[in-house]
């Protein structure tokens, strides 16, 4: 009988464990979480507030100036971003499989819905190189 | 679609980390179940019996009998010769060809499922299998005696299939896409890769017989086998039934290296997972220094994965041993040696979770290419034999919400069910029943310890 109370108990105080870490952790989540927004605000120049300046990834050389620029959408809005490069290129957008060449020196702006959630490559051919990964957040 | 002649990896959209909300709710969730499962506890063991109630004869030769199992064979063959040619002579570009996605996706992905919801579905598609008996008939017919083979050494146990899996991950996640240069494995090495596994597996089957080298040593058998004792259909001694599902799980474990299949199955795919988060930092930095020491950039990134891809699987081994060890602490113990392979069916549940959690988004995306392009132009060179070459992968079939869900859940069943399996076992190795529900705290760290892993692993994921 007594064996029966210390195992529930045991799970009495388990559940109250549960609970404190499950406070604790998403606690911890929501600060995370307004750092990180904050910081891809002011980074990525983000899609949302009054049409700011579309983020441009610069193409020397085959290779993405400042490495792979990483754009963060939230799925439902527009994917918008700019690619310059130095020499003819195609770009493909992996996922959402769309292709625009890119004439040598030239910006060419790529819009689309952004209605496919997850994480993409957008590449360049015929040189293979990652330019920039999109995440399309729910 | 347009057809994109250049080459990619299998995986165009990669899931996202699961949120933190979500991670810190499927841990809460498997603590909670873990200490409610120790308050509930049973004290006879229940999926420890060998019950098992056969179908009506006419089932049994439907399912079992020469035509459909010839039938079968043929299938496998086929496939596995298609799969060969596509590899040789198809597009060298991954995606595009039918070698790369069966192999690796359908069938790799495929089996371990179909096998806990149907049985050993393998067995009758097993190519080598269907060659190897179809050799020995003819033997039979031409010599008029049985062929002679070799005594298997009991002692080795299924270590041939534990180190075949390592391998044949190997080559899909080190050899292949080494460290972004190439994007995945190519396809003819994929074809070279079945030959030479074909010789060697004929060559056993040969030696040792074709039914005992399925049970011991062919990677795919005793992997898809593994699966296939969680569930509820088998057949037996030629007849097709129904048992109770987790039942046959610990008698599939007794063979000796048992452990070690499932452990190097958790360890690999741990690694596929950490290397796509948790481990990508310090992998990299091998990496540069073994560049710095002189290596080539290809060499030094397939030497660093392989360094991660054992201690991966050396530290689920290490982890699974404390807990026997612990367990051996307990009075009234089995002895450390019975204690190791008693346990390891308790794993398999983890490892098909894991499996799930890792690969479900890949499998439903890359499913939607084997049976669109990749069946009607399997060799990527434009045909289109059933009029599906056009049609591609429908990558909004599945939310981000939907990946999530399916794969904190696959984790806590998978930990459920593990610990389901652990506790029963212990009641039947420990005739004290407050002996064995002591032994099973150490059981209950360790599976803790897998489960919290994998949740953290989904949580940092290409974050």
């Amino acid at each position: 009988m007594d064996s029966k109370i210390g195992r529930v108990a045991l799970g009495i105080v388990a559940v109250a464990a549960a609970v404190v870490l499950l406070v604790v952790l998403s606690s911890s989540d929501d600060d995370s979480g307004k750092g990180s927004d904050a910081g891809a605000g002011s980074a990525g120049a983000a899609s949302k507030p009054a049409k700011p300046a579309t983020p441009t990834i610069v193409v020397r050389g085959g290779k993405p100036v400042g490495g792979v620029k990483e754009l963060d959408f939230e799925a439902g809005d527009t994917v918008r971003f700019a690619v310059r490069s130095d020499a003819s290129e195609e770009l493909h957008v992996h996922g959402y499989d769309i292709e625009r060449e890119l004439p040598a020196g030239r910006k060419v702006v790529v819009q689309f819905p952004a209605d496919i959630e997850g994480i993409f490559e957008a590449e360049l051919h015929p040189s293979d190189t990652q330019i920039a990964e999109l995440r399309i957040e729910p | 679609m347009t057809l994109l002649p250049y080459a990619h990896a299998l995986v165009a959209r990669q899931d996202l980390p699961i949120p933190a909300w979500l991670f810190a709710w499927g841990a809460s969730i498997v603590l909670i179940a873990s200490f409610f499962a120790l308050s509930v506890a049973w004290r006879e063991p229940r999926f420890e019996d060998d019950r098992w109630r056969p179908y009506g004869a006419r089932v049994s030769r439907a399912l079992l009998g020469a035509p459909l199992q010839v039938l079968c064979g043929a299938i496998g063959v086929f496939l596995l010769g298609l799969t060969v040619y596509a590899g040789l002579k198809g597009t060298t570009a991954p995606d595009r060809n039918f070698a790369i996605t069966f192999v690796f996706v359908t069938a790799w992905l495929g089996f371990p499922v179909l096998s806990v919801l149907l049985g050993d579905v393998f067995r009758p598609f097993n190519p080598w299998r269907a060659i190897g008996r179809a050799a020995g008939g003819v033997f039979r017919a031409a010599a008029g005696q049985e062929p002679r083979h070799l005594p298997y050494p009991e002692r080795l146990g299924r270590w041939p299939a534990a180190a075949g899996l390592v391998a044949f991950v190997w080559l899909e996640i080190v050899y292949g896409p080494s460290g972004g240069i190439a994007v995945a494995l190519s396809p003819d090495d994929a074809a070279v890769a079945t030959l030479v596994y074909s010789v060697y597996t004929l060559a056993m089957m040969g030696l040792f017989g074709v039914e005992r080298w399925c049970e011991r040593g062919e990677v795919f058998s005793v992997y898809f086998g593994m699966f296939g004792s969680l569930g509820a259909f088998a057949a037996r001694e030629g007849r097709f039934g129904m048992r109770k599902p987790l039942s046959a799980a610990g008698r599939w474990a007794v063979v000796p290296a048992s452990a070690a299949v499932v452990i190097a199955s958790l360890g690999t795919t741990v690694f596929d997972g950490a290397q796509e988060g948790g481990l990508e930092g310090p992998m990299e930095s091998v990496g540069e220094w073994l560049v710095d020491v002189g290596l080539s950039q290809i060499a030094a990134a397939r030497i660093a994965d392989t360094a991660f891809i054992l201690l991966c699987i050396g530290a689920i081994a290490l982890v699974y041993e404390l807990g026997v060890r612990g367990m051996a602490s307990v009075r009234g113990a089995p002895p450390l040696n019975r204690l190791r392979s008693a346990f390891a069916h308790t794993l398999i549940p983890i490892a098909l979770a894991y499996l799930v959690a890792h690969y479900f988004s890949l499998f439903v995306f890359q499913e939607q290419a084997q049976f669109t392009y990749l069946l009607s132009d399997p060799l990527g060179d434009g045909a289109d034999l059933f009029g599906t070459a056009g049609s591609g992968i429908d990558f909004r079939l599945l939310s981000a919400n939907t990946i999530w869900y399916v794969q904190v859940a696959a984790l806590v069943v998978g930990h459920v069910t593990g610990l389901v399996l652990a506790h029963d076992r212990a009641t039947a190795l420990w005739g004290d029943y407050r002996q064995a529900a002591r032994s099973q705290y150490w059981m209950l760290a360790v599976m803790v310890a897998f489960t919290c892993l994998g949740l953290y692993l989904l949580s940092v994921a290409n974050s």
